[in-house]
């Protein structure tokens, strides 16, 4: 039986457990900042959230971007970012999201590695 | 610790739990990004976009990522992932995460055991509940 070996250009899955290091952040101004943005982001969630039907109906296979309770849509997530940056250079709660070509159900896991025996 | 979260309308009004969250990019900002709470995954993995928005320069390809689909091309970055706890405080989580380079590989950040793995997880349609918890919060069951 044959099995899988990385190139040294590849990481094992192995290689990326390195524990993920969990912190609280104590700045008060980074505190601060971060809630400003969480306010803004909530709007424009809020937003795409009421019109979520729409949405996806209308920008299928799209990349939208949503910023300043605005939608932006293009086909790459680099053109809906330039255009959500350069309407809504103060918000910083926008989001972008792609929507798949076809509603599937999604289904995601991780690549499991045998071991040889 | 408790992280809330909440069901989120997503893909023709199919229902997802997501928590919302910021993600540092290379410039030093942090970007927001809806991560979906998938208890399946044994990895949290970034979308495309994501990796377009946050300019990161990825350390290395990595070719451990698959769904019914097939296997996704992938790459590692290192950054930190924000997330806001019940007391309007921030947690940050410091580490390796993957990353899609196909934008229809994936279309929400997903937030794996890596994670999630550091809390309890309740993930609860029926009573509109998505919730993290560790430290000083516990859930209890009850017959009723």
């Amino acid at each position: 039986m044959a099995f899988h070996e990385s190139s040294h250009e590849e990481l094992s899955m192995a290689d990326l457990l390195n524990p993920i290091v969990m912190e609280e952040v104590t700045d008060l101004e980074e505190l601060a900042q971060a809630r400003a943005q969480d306010e803004r982001f909530e709007r424009n969630f809020r937003w795409f959230q009421e019109h979520a039907a729409e949405i996806f109906t209308r920008y299928r296979g799209q990349c939208i971007y949503i910023a300043g309770e605005e939608l932006f849509a293009g086909d790459t997530p680099e053109e809906v970012i330039a255009q959500a940056k350069a309407a809504h250079p103060e918000d910083n709660g926008g989001f972008v999201h792609c929507i798949p070509k076809e509603k599937v159900a999604h289904i995601y896991a991780h690549r499991r590695r045998m071991g040889a025996l | 610790m408790r992280i809330d979260g909440e069901w989120a309308l997503f893909d023709d009004g199919v229902a997802r739990p997501m928590v919302s969250g910021e993600i540092l990019a290379a410039d030093g900002s942090w970007v927001k990004f809806p991560f979906l709470v998938d208890t399946g995954a044994d990895r949290t993995v970034l979308t495309a976009a994501a990796l377009t928005q946050l300019g990161v320069r990825p350390n290395t390809s990595y070719d451990g990522i698959s769904g019914l689909g097939g296997m996704a091309e992938s790459v590692v970055i290192e950054t930190q992932i924000r997330l806001s706890r019940e007391n309007s405080s921030k947690v940050v989580f410091r580490g390796q995460y993957a990353a899609v380079t196909e934008v229809q590989s994936l279309d929400m950040c997903v937030l794996g055991r890596d994670i999630t793995g550091l809390f309890a997880v309740i993930v609860d349609q029926a009573g509109g509940v998505v919730c993290m918890l560790s430290q000083r919060h516990h859930y209890t069951i009850q017959l009723n």
